[in-house]
Parts: C-alpha cells; sequence; structure tokens
C-alpha cells in the first residue's frame, strides 16, 4: 500500500489502542497498553517520514520511542502498578457505550477537519482528524474517569494526540521544539504521579469523587 | 554587561537559587535552611535589579534580543518582567517571615523550607521564560512549566485540601494548556507555510512580521483554541474553577504569586497571539471574545465574592474579576483601551500582593482563614490592619489609589468606543465587589480586638513588604511615573502594531491625557 | 489667590496626616488647629476674590494639548460654599473635640486619631471638589467624600452603624456611575473634562450629560431612589451627622448639579421637568415620614432630605429661566448648612447632657438648659423659613423664581404649590415638637442633665447668630454688592 494509505491505517490502530487504555482495568494494564500505542505512534512517524520526505521525523520517531514507549510507561508501571482502590466501582459506561461515543468523536472532527482549509496538510486530512479524535478523547477520559490514574493516562492520550497533530502539521519544526514538547509531557506526568501518590497516601483514595472538600 | 547578557542572566540567576536550596534540602538542618534562604534572596534581588535595568535599557535603547533569537524584551515583556522581578523579591522577602512562622509552629521541617524556596526559584525562572521567550512553542513550554513549577507550591502543605488543590490545578491547566498547544501548533503550522525559512516559523516576532498573510479559517480556529488554553491559565470564565482552590491553599506569598503574577504572564501570551491574529483577521473576533468572556469573568467574580468565607477564596474571586477588566480592555481595543488594560496588569499585581501578604499575617496572627472568626485586626495590630484597609480600599476602585485609576481609564474607554450599557453593567458588577469588600473590612480589620489574642505585629519582614506595596499602590494612583507611562504606551504600540502610542497613561489629572482620535 | 484656593484644599489633607499620627490626646487640638488655618485661608480667599473684584477664574491645573483633567474654579459660587464648608468644619471640629469625650452621657468615647483624620481628609475632600472645574476632578472628589463618610459613619464600630457605613458607600458609589457616565460622554464629545465644554454641546448630548450628573446628585444628596442611606447614617456621631450629612456631603449632589447647570448655559427643559418632578416627590415623601419619627437625629435626616428637594426643585425652576430661583438655591445651601448643623448640634447637646436622643423623653429643655432650647428654637425656624431667620430669605427667592418662571409654564403651578404645602405642614409639624420639648416642665431626663461644656455652647451660640445673618451674607455676596 501507498505510504499515505499506511499512515492514515495506522492512525485509526490509534483510536483502538487508545480505547485499550480507557478500558483497562488498573494502571499497570493502563501502562502495558499505552506503550503499545506509542509504539503505534512511532510506525506512524517513521511512516510519515518516508511519505511526505521529512528526515527530522526519524528523530522525532527515535526521541518518542525512548520517552514513550519506554520511560513513560515504566515510570507508570513502577509507580502506579501497585496502587489500586478497591473502593473504586469497575466500568461507568459499558465497553458498547464507550465505542460507539469514540466513533461519534471521530465523526465529529472528520467533519471539522475536512471543512477547514488546511494548505499544508491537505492529503493527510485523515490522520489529522484522527488524532484531533485522540484528543478529544483524552479530554473525555480526563472529565469522566473517576480515578486519579486512568486521569493521568487521559493526558497522556490528549499529549499523544497533540503530538501527532504536530507531527502531521509542523514536520520541520526544529528538533529543540519537539524535545521542549516531550520534556514538558514527561514532567507533566511525573508531577501528577508524584502527586496522585502522596493523595493516595494522604487519602487512602485514589477517587476523584472524594476530593470535595474545597466548593463554592 | 550588554542588554542581552544581562537577559541571560536574568534567567540563570533563579536557577542558582533553585539549585543551591534544592541541595540544601537534601542535608536539611537548620544550617541548610539559611544557606537556602540566603541563596534564595539573592537570586530574586538579582532578578528585581536586573528587570528593572532591563526595563530601562528597553526604555532608552530599544528592544532586547539575546541567544540568537531565542530571548525577546520588547515594552511589553519589559513591563512583565519589571513585574515579576519586583513581585518575586517582595514575596520572597515576606516569603522569610512567614515560612519561619511555619517552622517554628512544627508545620513544616527544614527540608521542607528549603524545597520551599527551591520551588519558588524555580516558578519564577518558569515564568521569567514564559515572558522572555521569542518562540511561540517555547512560550507554550513555558506556561506548561509555570503549573509543574507551581503545582508543589500548591500542594506544599500537604493537607487534604492542599492535595486536591494541586491536583485540580495540575489537571485543568494540563488540559487548557494542551488546548493551547492545538492553537500553537495551528499558528506554527500557517507561519511555516508562509515564511520563507520554515525554521524561523516559531519565532514571535517573524511570525508577528508575516501575520497578514496567514489564511484567516485557520487563525480563528487557532485563536479559540489559544484562547481556551492560556485563558485557563489566566483564570478567564469559564476556565476559572481552579483559581479559588489553588490560590486559596497555596502558601500565601506563593498565593501574591499566582494571582499578581502567573496570571498576567497567561494574558501575555494571550496578547502576543492575539497580535498574531488580528491582522490576519482583524480585530472583529479576538475582541468580540475578548469583551464576552471578560464581562462573563466580571460577573462570576464580582457576585462570587459576596459568598465567600475564607478570605483566600473571596481574593482569588477578586483576581478572576480583575482578569475580566483586562481582558475587557484589550476587547474594547482602541489605544486607550489597550493603555488601561496593560496599567490594570501593573495595578492589580500590586494590590493583589499587598492583600494576599496581608492574608498572610491574618493566618499568622488568628491560624485561621475563615473571615467569620477573624474579628478586630486593627486593633490587634494597627500597622497590618491599617494595610489591610487601604489595600482593600483600593481593591474596590477607590481614589487615590492605582486601581481606580485603571478602572477610569477603562470605563472611558469603554464608553467612547460605545458600549455604554456594558459598561454600566461593569460599574455595578464593581459596586457589588465594594460592598462585599466594606462588608469583609467592617467584620473582620474594624471592631474590637479578640478576647485571649496576643496583640502586636508580625514581625518587620512581614511588614516591610507589605509597606512598600502600599507605597507603590498609593504612588500609582496619585502620579504614574513617566517611566512606566512611557513602557505602556510603548507596550500599546507593540500590540496594536503601531507607532509609540500617545494614549494618557495617567491619572486623571496628570498631565498625559490627551484628544484621542477614535 | 488661586493659591489660597489650593491651601484650602491642601492644608486640611496634611492636617489628616498630622492628626493621625499625634498621640491621641493631642490629635484634637491639632485637628481644630489645621481647621482654623484652613478656614483662616478661606477667609483671606473670600476678601482677595472681593477686593479684585470678583473675577471668575478658572485655572487648568492639568491638562495635555485639548484635554483638561483637572482645574480650578474660583467664582462667587465656590467661595460662598467655600465659606460655609469650612466654616461648618471648623465648628464641628471645636464640637467634636468636647464632644467624642468619656463624659458624654449617650456614647462615651476617648475620641480616636482616626476620627480626627478622617475628619481633616474630609474637609479637604469637601474643598476639593468645591473648586473642582472638570468632570474627573468632581467624580474623584465625590469618591474621596464617600470613603470618609464611611469612615466616619463606622467610627463606634458596632454591627449597626458598620452596615449603615456600607450601605451609604455603596448606595453614593451606584450615584457615582453617573458622573463616571458623564465625564465619559463628555470626553466623547469634546475631547475634554472640562465643566465649560458641556456649554458646547448639542442638545441630546447636554440631556445626557445633565441627566448623568442628576442621577449622581441624586445618590449622594439622598433623593429619590437612592435615600434610604441617609436615615441609617445617622448611626454616625452626632457632630458627622451635623457636618457630612447636612452642611457638606449631601450638598455635594446639589452642588455639581448646580455647576452642571451653570456650565451648560441653556440646559433642554427634559432636564427641568425630571430634576422638578423628582424633586417634588421627594420632598412628599420625606415629609411623610416625618410622622413616625421619634428619634431626634432621624427626623433631623428626614428634613434634611426635603430641604435638598427644597434645592434640588429650585435649579430645576431655574432651568425655565429663573436666576432668582437658582440664587435662592445656592443661598439655601448656605442658609442650610449653618441652620441644619445648628439642629443637629443641639440634638447632639441633649443626648451628651441627657443620653438619650428620642424626642417623647426629652421635655422642657428651655427650663432646664437656655441655650439649648433656644438654639432648638431658632434652628427650627431657620430650617422651615420663618422670618427674621435665614431660610426664609432663600426660601423666598425660590418661590419667587418659581412662580416668575410659572408664568411661562404653567404646569410647573402644582409643583409649585405642594413645595408650598410642605413648607406649611412642616412648619407646623416643627412647632409641634417645639412646644412640646422646648417648653414645659423638664421630663425627668432632661432634670437630670449634666451641664454642656463650654465649647459646645460656643458653638451653639455662634450658629444661633449665623441662622440670623447667614440669610443676608448669602444674598448680598451673590447680589453683587461687596459684603
Amino acid at each position: 500500500m501507498t505510504g499515505l494509505q499506511l499512515v492514515n491505517g495506522l492512525a485509526s490502530l490509534l483510536i483502538v489502542t487508545s480505547l485499550l487504555v480507557i478500558e483497562a482495568r488498573g494502571a499497570a494494564q493502563s501502562a502495558l497498553y499505552y506503550a503499545l500505542q506509542s509504539l503505534v505512534l512511532v510506525l506512524v512517524f517513521l511512516a510519515l517520514a518516508a511519505t511526505v520526505d521529512a528526515p527530522r521525523l526519524f528523530a522525532w520517531a527515535a526521541i518518542a520511542f525512548v520517552t514513550k514507549v519506554v520511560l513513560v510507561p515504566a515510570i507508570m508501571y513502577r509507580t502506579l502498578g501497585r496502587m489500586s482502590d478497591p473502593t473504586l466501582a469497575p466500568r461507568r459506561f459499558g465497553l458498547a457505550w464507550t465505542i460507539i461515543f469514540a466513533a461519534a468523536v471521530v465523526a465529529v472532527c472528520f467533519a471539522v477537519v475536512s471543512a477547514i482549509h488546511l494548505p499544508g496538510a491537505a492529503t493527510l486530512k485523515p490522520a489529522l482528524a484522527i488524532s484531533l479524535a485522540h484528543f478529544f478523547l483524552g479530554l473525555t477520559c480526563i472529565v469522566i474517569q473517576r480515578n486519579l490514574l486512568k486521569q493521568v493516562f487521559g493526558f497522556c492520550l490528549m499529549e499523544n494526540g497533540s503530538h501527532l497533530t504536530l507531527a502531521l502539521m509542523a514536520n520541520q519544526a526544529p528538533e529543540l521544539v519537539e524535545i521542549g514538547l516531550v520534556t514538558d509531557a514527561i514532567f507533566a506526568v511525573v508531577v501528577m504521579v508524584i502527586i496522585a501518590t502522596m493523595i493516595r497516601a494522604k487519602l487512602q483514595t485514589l477517587d476523584v469523587g472524594q476530593l470535595t472538600s474545597l466548593r463554592g | 554587561m550588554t542588554p542581552s547578557a544581562l537577559l541571560v542572566v536574568l534567567l540563570l540567576a533563579p536557577v542558582a537559587g533553585m539549585a543551591i536550596a534544592f541541595l540544601a534540602s537534601l542535608s536539611g538542618g537548620k544550617r541548610a535552611a539559611v544557606v537556602a534562604e540566603t541563596a534564595h534572596v539573592v537570586a530574586v534581588a538579582a532578578v528585581a535589579a536586573i528587570a528593572l535595568a532591563l526595563a530601562a535599557s528597553v526604555l532608552t535603547d530599544g528592544n532586547v534580543l539575546a541567544v540568537g533569537s531565542w530571548l525577546y524584551l520588547d515594552p511589553f515583556a519589559a513591563i512583565l518582567v519589571a513585574l515579576i522581578g519586583l513581585i518575586a523579591l517582595l514575596t520572597g522577602v515576606y516569603s522569610l517571615g512567614y515560612i519561619r512562622h511555619d517552622l517554628a509552629a512544627g508545620t513544616i521541617g527544614t527540608a521542607q523550607l528549603c524545597r520551599y524556596y527551591g520551588f519558588f526559584d524555580l516558578f519564577v525562572f518558569t515564568m521569567l521564560w514564559t515572558v522572555t521567550a521569542n518562540d511561540i512553542v517555547m512560550m507554550w513550554v513555558g506556561i506548561e512549566a509555570t503549573t509543574l513549577g507551581s503545582a508543589f507550591l500548591v500542594g506544599f502543605y500537604g493537607q487534604r485540601a492542599s492535595l486536591e488543590a494541586a491536583w485540580k490545578y495540575v489537571i485543568i491547566c494540563a488540559i487548557g494548556v494542551a488546548f493551547g498547544l492545538y492553537g500553537t501548533m495551528l499558528v506554527y503550522a500557517e507561519a511555516a507555510r508562509v515564511l520563507p525559512d520554515p525554521g524561523e516559523a516559531s519565532r514571535w516576532t517573524f511570525v508577528v512580521g508575516h501575520a497578514a498573510a496567514f489564511d484567516p479559517g485557520v487563525m480563528r480556529l487557532a485563536f479559540v483554541f489559544v484562547l481556551i488554553g492560556f485563558g485557563t491559565k489566566a483564570g478567564l470564565f469559564p476556565m476559572h474553577a481552579w483559581l479559588p482552590d489553588a490560590h486559596s491553599e497555596a502558601p500565601s506569598p506563593v498565593s501574591a504569586l499566582l494571582s499578581g503574577v502567573l496570571v498576567n504572564c497567561a494574558l501575555f501570551v494571550l496578547i502576543r497571539y492575539s497580535a498574531i491574529v488580528t491582522p490576519a483577521t482583524g480585530a472583529g473576533l479576538p475582541q468580540t471574545l475578548f469583551l464576552v468572556l471578560g464581562a462573563l469573568s466580571i460577573a462570576v467574580g464580582s457576585l462570587l465574592i459576596f459568598v465567600q468565607t475564607d478570605i483566600k477564596r473571596l481574593l482569588a474571586y477578586s483576581t478572576t474579576e480583575n482578569v475580566g477588566l483586562i481582558v475587557l480592555g484589550f476587547g474594547i481595543g482602541g489605544e486607550l483601551g489597550v493603555a488601561a488594560a496593560i496599567l490594570h496588569m501593573i495595578n492589580h499585581s500590586f494590590t493583589k500582593t499587598l492583600m494576599f501578604c496581608g492574608t498572610g499575617n491574618i493566618l499568622m496572627k488568628y491560624g485561621t482563614r475563615d473571615v467569620r472568626a477573624i474579628k478586630g485586626l486593627a486593633a490587634l495590630a494597627p500597622a497590618t490592619g491599617a494595610m489591610l484597609i487601604a489595600g482593600a480600599l483600593a481593591l474596590c476602585g477607590i481614589p487615590p489609589f492605582n486601581i481606580f485609576v485603571s478602572e477610569f481609564m477603562l470605563v472611558i474607554a469603554g464608553l467612547r468606543a460605545g458600549y455604554g450599557w456594558l459598561m454600566v453593567l461593569c460599574l455595578l458588577l464593581l459596586t457589588a465587589t465594594l460592598a462585599a469588600l466594606l462588608r469583609f473590612i467592617g467584620g473582620s480589620l474594624l471592631g474590637a480586638r479578640p478576647q485571649g489574642a496576643r496583640p502586636g505585629e508580625v514581625g518587620t519582614l512581614a511588614l516591610a513588604p507589605m509597606l512598600i506595596l502600599l507605597a507603590v499602590v498609593v504612588m500609582l494612583g496619585v502620579a504614574v511615573p513617566q517611566p512606566v507611562t512611557r513602557l505602556v504606551q510603548g507596550a500599546t504600540g507593540v500590540i496594536l502594531r503601531s507607532t509609540p502610542a500617545t494614549a494618557a497613561v495617567a491619572a486623571p489629572w496628570q498631565p498625559s491625557w490627551r484628544q484621542q482620535p477614535n | 489667590m488661586t493659591n489660597l484656593a489650593f491651601a484650602v484644599i491642601l492644608i486640611p489633607f496634611a492636617g489628616a496626616v498630622v492628626a493621625g499620627l499625634s498621640p491621641e490626646p493631642l490629635s484634637k487640638w491639632t485637628a481644630q488647629l489645621f481647621a482654623l488655618i484652613t478656614f483662616a485661608a478661606a477667609l483671606a480667599l473670600a476678601f482677595a476674590f472681593d477686593a479684585a473684584g470678583r473675577p471668575s477664574l478658572v485655572l487648568d491645573l492639568v491638562t495635555f494639548g485639548d484635554a483638561v483633567l483637572l482645574g480650578i474654579t474660583i467664582d462667587p459660587i465656590s467661595v460662598l460654599i467655600i465659606l460655609a464648608v469650612v466654616g461648618v468644619g471648623l465648628l464641628v471640629c471645636v464640637y467634636s473635640a468636647a464632644y467624642l469625650s468619656l463624659e458624654n452621657r449617650e456614647h462615651p468615647d476617648r475620641g480616636r486619631r482616626s476620627y480626627y483624620a478622617w475628619l481633616m481628609a474630609f474637609i479637604g475632600a469637601m474643598a476639593g471638589l468645591v473648586f473642582a472645574s472638570t468632570l474627573a476632578g468632581q467624580l474623584l472628589f465625590f469618591e474621596l467624600t464617600g470613603v470618609c463618610s464611611w469612615a466616619l459613619i463606622g467610627y463606634y464600630q458596632d454591627q449597626s452603624s458598620l452596615r449603615a457605613a456600607t450601605k451609604a458607600m455603596v448606595v453614593t458609589h451606584i450615584g457615582s456611575l453617573g458622573l463616571y457616565v458623564a465625564a465619559a460622554a463628555l470626553f466623547a464629545a469634546t475631547g475634554t473634562f472640562a465643566l465649560s465644554a458641556i456649554g458646547q454641546l448639542d442638545d441630546t448630548m447636554k440631556t445626557v450629560v445633565l441627566a448623568a450628573i442628576l442621577f449622581a446628585a441624586w445618590g449622594k444628596s439622598a433623593q429619590l431612589p437612592m435615600q434610604m442611606w441617609l436615615p441609617d447614617a445617622m448611626a454616625a456621631p452626632t457632630p458627622i451627622s451635623a457636618y457630612l450629612h447636612a452642611a457638606a456631603m449631601v450638598k455635594v449632589g446639589v452642588y455639581v448639579f448646580a455647576r452642571g447647570l451653570l456650565a451648560a448655559g441653556a440646559v433642554p427643559q427634559t432636564i427641568g421637568w425630571l430634576g422638578a418632578v423628582m424633586a417634588v416627590a421627594t420632598m412628599v415623601y420625606g415629609f411623610l415620614l416625618y410622622f413616625p419619627q421619634q428619634d431626634f437625629k432621624r427626623l433631623l435626616a428626614y428634613s434634611t432630605i426635603t430641604q435638598l428637594s427644597y434645592i434640588f426643585l429650585a435649579l430645576s425652576i431655574s432651568v425655565f429661566g429663573s436666576p432668582l430661583a437658582f440664587e435662592g438655591a445656592i443661598a439655601h445651601v448656605f442658609n442650610h448648612a449653618f441652620a441644619k448643623s445648628l439642629f443637629f448640634f443641639v440634638a447632639g447637646a441633649l443626648a451628651y447632657t441627657t443620653g438619650t436622643r428620642l424626642l417623647p423623653e426629652l421635655r422642657g429643655i428651655l427650663a432646664q438648659a437656655p441655650l439649648i432650647g433656644v438654639g432648638f428654637c431658632a434652628a427650627a425656624l431657620a430650617v422651615t423659613g420663618v422670618p427674621p431667620f435665614s431660610g426664609f430669605f432663600s426660601k423666598f427667592a425660590i418661590f419667587a423664581g418659581g412662580f416668575q418662571a410659572a408664568a411661562a409654564h404653567p404646569l410647573l403651578l402644582p409643583l409649585l404649590v405642594i413645595a408650598m404645602a410642605e413648607s406649611v405642614g412642616s412648619f407646623a409639624w416643627f412647632l409641634q415638637w417645639v412646644g412640646r420639648s422646648v417648653l414645659g416642665k423638664p421630663s425627668p431626663k432632661v432634670a437630670a442633665a449634666i451641664p454642656l461644656p463650654a465649647a459646645m455652647q460656643g458653638v451653639l451660640l455662634i450658629l444661633i447668630i449665623m441662622t440670623l445673618c447667614s440669610g443676608e451674607i448669602a444674598a448680598s455676596w451673590l447680589g453683587g454688592r461687596p459684603s
């Protein structure tokens, strides 16, 4: 298949993996699925680098591999894998609803992306739509999830979506830009993990619904 | 030292302070505490001094570029840098007394004290980075870094409420700033398409220069994302939910930095973007959005102030209200509106810092933030009480204090631009704030001394910064100094992409008002 | 001359700082000293003004290009009013020094420094307002007088006075919105804030600006619909009620309205009707509320409201072409200042000596304390306008001017008739109180009264004399003859 089809195909795989991350039971499983998803992302970068002749993307792929496939999931697995909150109910919405919702988000994003005029990335619009959908799926995950750790994963999903969009639209940016972005993402995850650990230790819960002492 | 070199040193100073403080925290103990405090004071003092020198240099010699073109200082950035420097110095010195009080009370240990100063200096560094960066992506990184750098300051006390506040802060701001990233990328993509050298496509100075050639549709979308993103950090409605929690749970000097300076940094980035978007799309969308969100923020802020029983949450909602006023000024536009907004950024910083330091004193004296439990402060600690009364009156917009001046300018600009009913509505909302603050003064500051409390002040380290802040508040209210006026006019010119502005930036009784063409 | 005007504005502020920082027993004396110096400066200004042939001066203090931001206006009106403001201010300082003492039976109090500091600041703010020649300047001092009033109403620092203080501040602040709008509209249309520019506006803009000023004036002078703060403000120490809420601060409203009318030249009649109708409505409202009042000060508060409506009515009538009505209004501002302060000081003297201000408990004052009794009568007669007291002359001028204008505008007649009815009615009502409280045998509370301090006696005496003379002074000053 052509490079473009590869890119777009891999991008749709991203949606599948992000659903896996959202639906996984427990932080350890989510971490593994997240590593998987980041691997797909790296593959997308590689395919993109070859297709649109953007050599910088090879470097991006390497950086993304080290940080997102290895480092972040490792951090998550080591620190959060042991944390669980037995008081949390397993799942708010059925799996079917989640899939339907994800499909709806993707459809909306497709509509939005085809409506706007993006001269730079016209051929890659499907991938772009998916990256936007990815972003909003991550956002939804944060908003509806009651588990703090899942919220962190939601953030990571958002971040992956942004990363892909950047690669699609702005692949000639200097490496420093990507490094800045990625470093920032790592630090964000680290900070969130530390605070989550502190909350677990102090409050013995990971349920966001318990964090209601500040009101009004 | 050349201004460019100074700019680099400006950024390095807080990093040095931070490094020493964190190193000291590893060893802990009394000596480590002293080392951390000293490094911190030296760092913030250096930042303040260099910031003022750079501001002066921008006025006399023009804009400053450093490290190739990675760092940039124009009048608008110079104002922010000076604000960061001065407020960091004053709150940094205030922290000494405040944190030592916590140490003496046993709330924290010496290692935690050192970490406080480490994070404080880190926070200052991230804010300086944000406003001096000439690269739109680096600006974004800076804003995100400010969230991360201050997250542990918000959750400093490790209590249930502080951790909750820290979590909400990090999550909501991370979400918001992620939106900002999308906006940044849209702008970057357009710039890369239009600019001859794509490597420069993220430099603000170049992007702004070519902005007229950008696609209006993309820019509109970008602006909406950017508004959501950086508006979250600024505490603009409807993304303000984290602000009362974070600003009230943080230690008081940090609350001052958050309310007084960080929101201004976020607004700074937002306005930098509007300067890019406006040539491409015209001023219609940005100004409309600013007007709507600004007015709503004022409404939410002023109405929710009324029901607050926690003094710091009250001040936090006041910050939302004032951010609304600033954004409203930018929405009104024109030389007078923009100048009023920038002046309000400055005025609000100093006044809010004064108030938060005052609440720090209240906490040290009463051990609570509940206004129903705080009584008779002026009788108990006269200097703090008097300064808080003055600060609260200033916050209401009463002359002869500074907020009156910028609010007056704003109202005049708004009425002249045709937004008569909107301005009247805002004035009425500000009256609600007046009532709430007067109620606070009457209920907590005036009145008889409470039984069983020890009369007396909380120490010079806590009073001296407040006195300096009050002096600045009065000075800006009575006679805005010439350098400030020129900086604000320069900043207005930068934002409106015109030659040095001639808007009247002064108290109504000062000699610099002149007839403005509409 | 302009230096004297500056002195009158700035000396009180200096006095505020000095009084605020002096040790407590001294601060009352520093306040009186500064008030005396300020009064001397005002007198000197009046004489210099007269001797120079009464040139009407407007000095633009702070301008750039075409826009005037702050300025000073020295003309017969401002000089006359400043004399009243600063003169009564001096008397208030002297009276306060005696009133705020631990011997006061109603409100024993040490007389804290903050009182004298805020009082001096208020005098300065009033002076600034009287001399202001721009809307921006008026707004500035309008707000400053508001905050001083807030601080002074809440002086006793109990919950009810603090609430009253907040209410007063908030309501008058809403009134200040009018000045914001007026200033902005004027600036937008003419590029300057100077009052004189009002005359250059077209009729629509004039109506807008003057209506906005009128709104602000209603707020500050406790007219409908913003009148409720004044009766509650009686929680202030009585000298403050006398000064701020009778003689000076409430006059800010009528004063800015008068200045606006003066600057506008030919005023659209809409403003005249608006002002006149609201004035008469307030007058009736205030009058009706006399009847339930038992608290002496609250009764005086409603009387102040109605007297201010008289002034508003007169100013509104002057729009229809009656300079006599305008002069009557200004004269009434002058006369009422002295008459009402006297009345309040009488109430204060009674509170000090007997510990009560409830009218039913105060009987036979004349027998027990003749000076207070005479003061009561003089004040009542002056306020209701009985010759030979001052109020008569200004009210006469108002009605004369009114009937003059009504000749050309017959619809004014009903308003004037209502006003006259009110005048007669309040005369009757106050006469009734005079009969009950002043004459006859002393009630138990009055009989047990302690002696009145000499300072307060002196002030009462001076004011009694003024209620006889001030009419003549005002008339001759405004009429143009050297005094």
